[in-house]
């Protein structure tokens, strides 16, 4: 971890110099360098990886929602995938039966799960840990049967034949056109989770994780910040099922939204760092390749997910962002200390 | 400061995405790629014996002396993954045929799939009428389709039990098709309504109410549309609630399915169900293929997911050795065509369906069912060693429920 | 003119009543101390005032003028009543700065929404306030420490960050709950003369609750006694130490006159 987190002192500091010119242009230069990739990935392995590339980026904008909800603001959700899939049928429903845009479609998706989140995060002003895990385990599986058992939602065929988006004659029907959609999504959802968690909302959040009675003498309004990040968290989720709603082939069925995804969700959160702001990010991107580097061991593999989900609560709870903080709070304290001892000699 | 330390963290990981290539064989092989349901013991019983069957053709020296490289991956029934699965094998292992999958929901998406990238697509098990619909001209269906079914059971049924009909429909995809084509079936040849319906949860375990209502409503018959476990716990508890006997129990096509029997015992007995396959069948090679699965795979009266299984690999055995292939680095389209219109072009193959299977040319589901014929199978007897009988062998009109 | 007055306040849990019929006056400008017992509803009155608990009906508490019986806790805090809390509920997994940054949570002069759409201003706000914050922490001695997640501080540095968090609410009065628990009595004295500090710069009221006499005695202009809940005197620190009640609830009877000048002046 020393040798990584010292390899990354270099570029770093040079982007933290752009980053003082602009505040985007951080951001902007990310989303140059990551333009190419659908077309390397394509070239030097195949259209498989553009695939998965566009699969991480959902899963990023989900894990990136959940970490505000459950990392920052510490309310305990396992109804995040209830929100996705709200999302994702309301964007495909309004585009299948009234034909409107994409464009339209998923922004009423992201809406409508918003909506539902306010639902979701009601609980949590009376509930807290578990039974506010149970409350929320009950709101996103009753979505599911909501879906599973109305015909109209798709039922047991599913929603077929979602269009895919389109801006004036360019159709993004393939991975390597959908990736510019979920690649800057993903970016804009990153970049924004950046300016609610740098900002007073963010630590107020924190705040309320931390100790709830504090945070309200300290003037935080605790339910309106409670209800807030899981708004804030569905929205992210409304945005992430549409996307994933218009994706080719254009498919969804209640099977994609059950706890057995929320299960992947929480551990992609937990091992990428809880409460960290990268850690949705680095969790995305690291099980979903793993989970496919370990295809063909189908059989082991809830063994293996479980097994390491619990692993990393026992032995690294704030997964790797906290290794990283950890590391970067030790090497702040010795220079504190060296302060210290340089002054009194 | 530490914000940028982190976007080099994910830059770095982006990078170690890239370096994790994986390997595609590009010698004179044919590469198949399966998707199937790999969850329960029977789903990966089928998953095996396809594999089994291809290496049965590698060893008896291949097709025209080319071998079989075939790939087989677990969708667990779940569209997304199945949509992996088949972008992988399609794009990655670059297969020239896939098969798969077990399920209607995970099949239905990888229609477009197979369509998109110009890839034949074999249905081992799916049986939903939108995976034909849907007109692409690369997927072929090996089991009967939905649409057909229900003619077979709502025609035996009006016409030998009753017009009074009770529905239990579980949600998942296949039962949902089963007890809605049955209903519009009931209606329009027999011009009656559902006496009692009760839409259930897909792995609901508890029936009594409905069971007692049903039996209030004093029906003929009552459908049962549900994955084998449910509908065995259905079937018991329908005479726990006091349905008599002489209120015949008819069963989605997941009836076929063996824990039906093995869990319902003494409630199977007289339930019947429309499939593609009666273990029962008295045909020679029928009783060859209940001896193969009886040896390999331990069991006795193999369903019809065993028999389609095996017919799908019979006919890309004939198709792969119609077609005119090159097999190398160039040719994988044009190969793949070839393999598609080599398929189109199998015509009255006889195998373990109860019938002959053909398909032809065009996208149309006319062409693409291309198995009309179903059997109408009853238990005559539950538990381990159940026992089946064939009541009745119905192949349906080409055009029957479009 | 009083800054904190309750009146007839009452609070009962279940059977047991914490805090009974009592009349409370916090004078602007002065330090007041509360003194009492274990038990003698010190810091239930705390969590009255601050809106942590809901007073029974009847009870009336008024800050500033304004009637806040019925106010939560965050509108209490945006008034101008800074709180500290026996132990401490310091935000320990955010960094000693950001505390501070949550404390000034009130004056935080933009919404949500500007943080979505104009993040470069806010940007430019917080770095001010961050600047303010870390004189306040230059002001406590905890600047060095101010990148530094609150669990990695001392005990000493825990009380000194507790203050200050309170402190960067800007508060009109400031409530101190045991403040110098558990300090060495150097550490008592650097502390007070912190609060007495900042009392002086910002020209605070100061109501406090301590169990070291000595602190009370030394800086309070009024002490008020509780035992059960209910006043049992009141007045200055020297009043109050030869008032007979006051002594026999809260030293017991058995000693001599000798005995208690001594433990209160210890």
């Amino acid at each position: 971890m020393n040798a990584v987190a010292s390899l990354l002192e270099y570029p770093s500091s040079y982007i933290e110099k752009l980053g003082n010119i602009h505040r985007i242009l951080p951001w902007i230069m990310a989303f140059v360098v990551l333009l190419p990739l659908p077309h390397i990935l394509e070239t030097t392995l195949n259209e498989y990886y553009v695939y998965l590339a566009n699969r991480i980026c959902i899963f990023i904008m989900l894990c990136v929602g959940l970490n505000i909800v459950k990392g920052f603001c510490g309310q305990v959700t396992v109804g995040h995938v209830g929100l996705y899939a709200i999302g994702a049928v309301t964007s495909a429903l309004i585009s299948l039966h009234l034909g409107w845009s994409f464009w339209i479609s998923l922004p009423l998706g992201v809406f409508a799960a918003g909506l539902a989140g306010v639902i979701v995060g009601l609980p949590s002003v009376r509930l807290e840990g578990a039974y506010l895990a149970l409350a929320t385990l009950g709101l996103g599986e009753s979505v599911r049967i909501m879906i599973a058992v109305t015909p109209f939602f798709g039922s047991s065929t599913g929603l077929i034949s979602i269009p895919s988006p389109a801006i004036g004659g360019f159709v993004f029907d393939t991975y390597r056109s959908y990736y510019y959609l979920v690649m800057t999504a993903a970016l804009i959802g990153i970049y924004l989770s950046f300016s609610i968690l740098r900002s007073a909302t963010g630590r107020a959040f924190m705040a309320v994780r931390e100790d709830t009675i504090a945070a309200a003498v300290h003037g935080i309004n605790v339910t309106k910040y409670k209800l807030l990040a899981f708004v804030i968290s569905a929205l992210y989720a409304g945005a992430a099922g549409g996307l994933f709603a218009h994706m080719p082939p254009g498919y969804i069925h209640h099977n994609n939204f059950t706890i057995i995804e929320m299960v992947t969700l929480l551990l992609m959160v937990v091992l990428g760092g809880i409460g960290h702001i990268w850690g949705g990010v680095i969790g995305a991107i690291i099980v979903t390749i793993i989970y496919d580097q370990t295809l063909e061991f189908y059989f082991y593999q809830p063994l293996l997910f479980g097994l390491s989900m619990v692993l990393i609560v026992l032995f690294m709870p704030r997964g790797i962002g906290g290794m990283i903080d950890r590391y970067l709070v030790t090497k702040r304290f010795m220079a504190i200390q060296e302060g210290k001892s340089n002054g009194a000699s | 400061m530490s914000k940028l330390n982190k976007t080099g963290t994910v830059l770095g990981l982006a990078a170690v995405m890239g370096v994790t290539l994986s390997t595609f064989a590009l010698a004179a092989d044919i590469r198949i790629g399966i998707t199937m349901r790999m969850i329960s013991e029977n789903g990966q019983k089928y998953g095996q014996m396809v594999m089994d069957e291809f290496d049965m053709i590698n060893k008896a020296g291949g097709i025209n002396g080319n071998m079989i490289k075939a790939t087989l991956m677990n969708d667990e029934c779940k569209s997304d993954k199945g949509v992996a699965n088949a972008v992988k094998l399609v794009a990655q292992e670059k297969v020239h045929l896939l098969i798969g999958s077990s399920c209607s929901s995970v099949t239905l998406p990888i229609v477009d799939v197979t369509s998109k990238a110009g890839v034949p697509q074999l249905v081992p098990h799916s049986t939903n009428d939108k995976i034909t619909k849907k007109g692409s001209a690369w997927v072929f269906r090996v089991p009967v389709s939905g649409r057909y079914y229900a003619g077979v059971n709502a025609k035996y049924v009006g016409e030998n039990i009753g017009k009074k009909i009770a529905y239990l429909c579980a949600a998942d995809a296949a039962s949902q098709n089963d007890c809605e084509a049955m209903q519009a079936q009931m209606k329009a040849q027999h011009g009656v309504e559902p006496a009692y319906t009760a839409q259930v949860q897909e792995k609901e375990v508890d029936f009594r109410t409905h069971m007692q209502k049903i039996k209030n409503a004093n029906v003929d018959g009552i459908m049962i549309a549900a994955l084998a476990e449910t509908m065995a716990r259905a079937l018991i508890q329908s005479y726990e609630a006091g349905i008599p006997a002489s209120v015949r129990r008819i069963g989605s096509s997941s009836a076929s399915n063996s824990p039906v029997p093995k869990i319902a015992g003494d409630a199977a007995k007289g339930v019947f169900f429309a499939a593609a396959y009666a273990a029962a069948d008295t045909r020679p090679i029928a009783r060859m293929f209940n001896e193969i699965v009886k040896s390999r795979y331990g069991i006795n009266s193999p369903d019809h997911d065993f028999s389609q299984a095996y017919d799908l690999v019979r006919i890309a055995e004939i198709a792969l050795g119609n077609a005119d292939l090159k097999l190398d680095s160039a040719s994988l389209a044009a190969d793949r065509t070839a393999i598609r219109d080599a398929i189109a072009g199998v015509k009255g193959y006889q195998g373990l369906a109860s019938g002959p299977i053909s398909f032809c040319a065009e996208a149309t589901p006319q062409c693409r069912d291309g198995n009309r014929t179903a059997v109408l199978i009853a238990y005559s007897k539950g538990g381990e060693n159940y026992k089946t009988e064939v009541l009745a062998r119905v192949t349906m009109p080409i055009d029957f429920g479009l | 003119m009083a800054l904190l007055e309750t009146i007839g306040l009452s609070k009962s849990f279940g059977g047991l009543r914490a805090i009974s019929n009592l009349d409370v006056d916090v004078e602007a400008g002065s330090i007041h101390g509360l003194i009492g017992p274990n038990g003698s509803g010190k810091s239930t009155f705390f969590n009255l005032v601050t809106g942590v608990y809901q007073p029974d009906p009847g009870s009336k508490i008024f800050f500033d003028g304004l009637d806040i019986t019925k106010s939560p806790s965050h509108k209490i805090g945006a008034l101008g009543i800074a709180r500290t809390f026996q132990l401490l509920r310091l935000f320990s997994e955010m960094t000693v700065l950001q505390n501070l940054m949550v404390g000034y949570h009130t004056h935080v002069s933009y919404g949500f929404l500007k943080t979505i759409f104009n993040n470069s201003a806010i940007a430019k706000i917080d770095a001010q306030t961050s600047d303010e914050m870390m004189e306040l922490l230059e002001f406590i001695g905890l600047a060095d420490f101010a990148s530094m997640p609150a669990s990695e501080l001392s005990g000493g540095q825990r009380r000194l960050l507790a203050l200050g968090r309170a402190m960067a609410m800007r508060p009109k009065l400031l409530m101190l709950d045991e403040p110098a628990a558990g300090l060495s009595p150097v550490n008592v004295d650097r502390l007070m003369a912190i609060v007495m500090a900042l009392k002086e710069r910002f020209g605070l009221t100061v109501l406090i609750v301590e169990h070291i006499l000595k602190v009370v005695m030394e800086t309070c202009d009024t002490v008020t006694v509780l035992d059960y809940g209910q006043k049992i005197g009141e007045g200055s620190p020297s009043e109050v130490k030869d008032d007979h009640a006051v002594i026999e609830a809260y030293l017991g009877q058995e000693m001599d006159d000798d005995e208690i000048r001594a433990a209160l002046n210890a």
